[in-house]
């Protein structure tokens, strides 16, 4: 199972070469701030400069919201990457979309019309943006996709969770292709329950997470193409119980991922020479991710890199991670260094191209999803 | 891939608290549509909806502190959770870090108690209070509550795909169980009711004032409604080895896009005849197999005869022979629940040899040549039978049962 290209559209700009240079400089850091009516900023890594322009026609971007525009032109990137004509039915090409908060503007905007003017000021252009299938649904449409389109929330694992079904319907031969998705908005109201859950920071060296936006896309086959970018070799998923906006007590449901990922990709813990940190900076969910690496992968230190304390966290991030490590795999030069946690463990920075990377993501409500990526 | 058994159905709808109380109603063709009390639907275009009766959430056999502020979403869903796995005899082995799937149909959520949250602060009103209101905002909420209502700990999948969601929950939660991944998955799905569905719907023009009558030619919209089923999916030998008393087997499911129109559908019925050919053949079977079919049936007037148009491209002159109900009239359309609950009461019709009817229908459409099963529910020997789910996004997806022989 192949990945055979990829796009994105993070707070380091449109295009995987605008990440690719950010990943370059070690002092990279977004500009954070997300405006809202009557508070300070809120700590979120917006995609500040993203445009359309040149890549989706005005009339086509005007009736899209923006996270389906987010999703539309970084499909469009990685569809750029496979040819002008794709080859495949694109009656076979399928879409999966793990997001967090797509829809909430739309929602914000009809639930506004309702309590502040009245129920029949409901604006029908919005409401059917206000289902979080919307950004992967409009990109079916505007890309004439007929094969399956499956949207996941999963929150922080939503992205990665879209990566394994698209795994899934591959396996299962429901498509010929997939474009694994993940897609969120930044939107005032979710970034301030965040807040009031005291999940992103509260101040600029304090800890805590920094939300982000973005969409990424990674284009996945069961024939590599012409030149392949990575492996989808494994994955797995198992969850601890535990009240929906926490995470759990303990790090068992990663390492069980873990361990389900390694043993689907018929790896060992000694094959991983990359690890893609779930590191948001929220000290909780850090210390979760050490238990689990401890008890999965005893004293082996593999590389390590952490990239979602600085784009943001959501459930986008954990397939930006995803990317992030095909690019890795793919010899794209990275001075990011491994998070705090981890380096005090004695896991190194990343120095040399890798052979085989582990992805993990931890959601709130306990959800855990491990994936093994290697080099072609 | 291994043959899954669905060995245990929890409902909650409008028609009743438990499994047994909806089907028995559904089969007398009532309905349970009538005016919408949760909300104060006054300045609303219509004012009907199938809403569950408050006493379905009470849940006195789940321990308080999993219900703790617990959406009525959540509770919709704990409560066919707990029925399901009862009847599938296993409630006692749930209790203890299964590693069992949840995997749902994710919607509304915890939405209706947020927009008193949302009211308060669209208005300018203050950020600093109600933590609980907005807790199950996330889509997932519900099958995290589920899980850690019987302590599961297997892996949670939440399909948000508008109103197959819990369609295509069924088909991954067969396919997760079929592939060895897990022995036993909890599927479906709970969606409840709240204001922003019931505006947005109603700004569609797609909410008939009236009790809604699918596939009539009278008929002017749907009617909203909420609920929740859980089915209990295992593999056969595990069913067998443990004397489980099975109701269907999942033969398989299709999953398709429209790529057309996110509100509209393809009128021809060109697209959902993709789904429906692409579940019949994950399920190895041809369209001369299906003796009965539990429609989307929405009774909007572009959804029904777009349905009809795709079945009789699939089924043909053969489909004057094979009744197509839809139990929207009878509850409501509850979203992403609705695939879920649909799945159950197939399941249902599948052991029990009953075509359930159309509640609301009276007048047939020529634009809809179907046989919606007027009146009350008609026994009908079924061995294999389709549930179709057609969403916005054009997010598609069928299912096909059949009867443990």
């Amino acid at each position: 199972m192949f990945i055979c290209a990829a796009g994105a559209v993070t707070a380091a700009g449109t295009g995987i070469p605008a990440l690719a240079s950010a990943l370059a400089q070690p002092d990279w850091q977004p500009t954070l701030g997300l405006e809202r009516p009557d508070g300070p900023p809120l700590p979120v890594a917006v995609c500040r400069d993203f445009s359309t322009q040149g890549v989706l026609p005005p009339m086509v971007a005007r009736r899209l919201d923006r996270p389906a525009r987010l999703l539309a032109v970084a499909a469009r990137e990685a569809l750029g990457a496979v040819g002008a004509s794709l080859p495949w039915p694109r009656d076979e090409v399928g879409v999966t979309a793990g997001t967090g908060n797509a829809g909430t503007e739309a929602l914000v905007e009809v639930l506004k019309a309702v309590f502040l003017a009245s129920p029949e000021e409901a604006p029908p252009m919005q409401f059917p943006s206000t289902v979080a299938n919307a950004p992967a649904s409009q990109l079916a449409i505007l890309e004439k996709f007929g094969g399956p389109n499956l949207t996941f929330a999963e929150k922080q694992a939503g992205g990665l969770r879209a990566m394994v079904e698209a795994g899934r319907l591959l396996r299962r031969q429901r498509a010929a292709a997939v474009l694994a998705c993940g897609v969120d908005e930044a939107q005032w109201l979710n970034a301030e329950a965040y807040h009031r859950l005291r999940f992103t920071r509260r101040s600029a060296s304090g800890p805590g997470a920094i939300l982000g936006e973005g969409a990424v896309v990674l284009l996945l086959s069961l024939s590599p193409g012409d030149a392949p970018l990575a492996r989808l070799a494994g994955w797995g998923a198992a969850a601890s119980p535990t009240a929906t906006h926490l995470y759990p007590s303990s790090g068992d449901s990663l390492v069980r991922a873990i361990m389900l990922a390694l043993e689907h990709a018929g790896a060992t813990a000694g094959d991983i020479d990359l690890l893609l940190s779930l590191y948001s900076g929220a000290p909780r969910p850090a210390r979760l991710e050490a238990e689990a690496l401890a008890a999965t992968l005893g004293r082996q230190r593999p590389a390590v890199l952490a990239i979602t304390d600085r784009l943001g966290e959501g459930a986008f991030s954990s397939a930006l991670r995803a990317l992030v490590a095909v690019l890795a795999l793919g010899g794209t030069p990275i001075a990011w260094p491994a998070p705090p946690h981890l380096a005090a463990l004695g896991f190194p920075d990343l120095s040399r191209p890798p052979r085989t990377a582990l992805v993990t993501a931890l959601a709130g409500g306990g959800s855990a999803v491990a994936a093994v990526l290697t080099a072609p | 891939m291994a043959e899954v058994w669905i060995t245990g159905i929890g409902l909650v709808t409008a028609l009743g608290c438990d499994r047994e109380t909806t089907w028995s109603r559904l089969l007398r063709g009532e309905s349970g549509v009538a005016a919408l009390r949760l909300f104060d639907t006054a300045g609303y275009r219509t004012h009907l909806a199938a809403q569950v009766d408050d006493s379905c959430l009470a849940l006195p056999s789940i321990a308080a502190a999993a219900l703790r502020h617990a959406s009525r979403t959540s509770r919709l869903g704990i409560a066919a959770a707990a029925e399901a796995l009862a009847d599938a005899r296993l409630a006692g082995e749930a209790t203890v870090h299964r590693p069992w799937a949840v995997v749902f149909g994710g919607g509304s959520a915890g939405l209706f108690e947020a927009e008193s949250f949302l009211r308060r602060r669209l208005a300018g009103g203050p950020r600093t209070r109600a933590l609980e209101e907005f807790l199950e905002v996330p889509q997932d909420a519900s099958t995290d509550r589920v899980a850690e209502a019987f302590t599961l700990a297997g892996p949670r999948v939440t399909v948000t795909t508008a109103c197959s969601s819990s369609t295509v929950a069924v088909g991954l939660a067969a396919e997760m169980v079929a592939g060895g991944e897990v022995d036993v998955a909890l599927a479906g799905g709970a969606d409840g009711l709240c204001r922003l569905t019931f505006a947005g719907f109603n700004s569609l023009r797609a909410v008939d004032p009236h009790p809604a009558k699918p596939f009539d030619r009278r008929r002017k919209g749907l009617n909203l409604g909420e609920g929740a089923a859980v089915l209990i999916l295992e593999r056969a030998e595990r069913a067998l080895a443990r004397g489980a008393r099975p109701y269907a087997r999942v033969l398989g499911y299709g999953v398709t896009a429209d790529a057309f129109h996110m509100t509209q559908p393809d009128a021809s019925g060109a697209a959902w005849e993709r789904t429906i050919r692409a579940a019949l053949a994950d399920a190895g079977l041809t369209p001369e197999d299906v003796d009965y079919i539990n429609a989307h049936g929405t009774a909007t007037e572009q959804n029904d005869p777009a349905e009809a148009a795709a079945y009789r491209r699939v089924f043909g002159e053969r489909l004057a022979g094979v009744p197509v109900s839809s139990v929207k009239g009878a509850l409501g359309h509850c979203l992403c629940g609705a695939g879920g609950i649909e799945a159950a009461i197939t399941a249902l019709a599948v052991a029990r040899g009953m075509a359930p009817p159309t509640a609301g229908f009276a007048e047939p459409d020529p634009a809809c040549p179907v046989d919606p099963v007027p009146g009350v529910g008609r026994p009908w020997p079924i061995r294999v039978a389709l549930s179709a789910s057609f969403a916005f996004g054009g997010n598609s997806a069928a299912l096909v049962l059949g009867k443990v022989t």
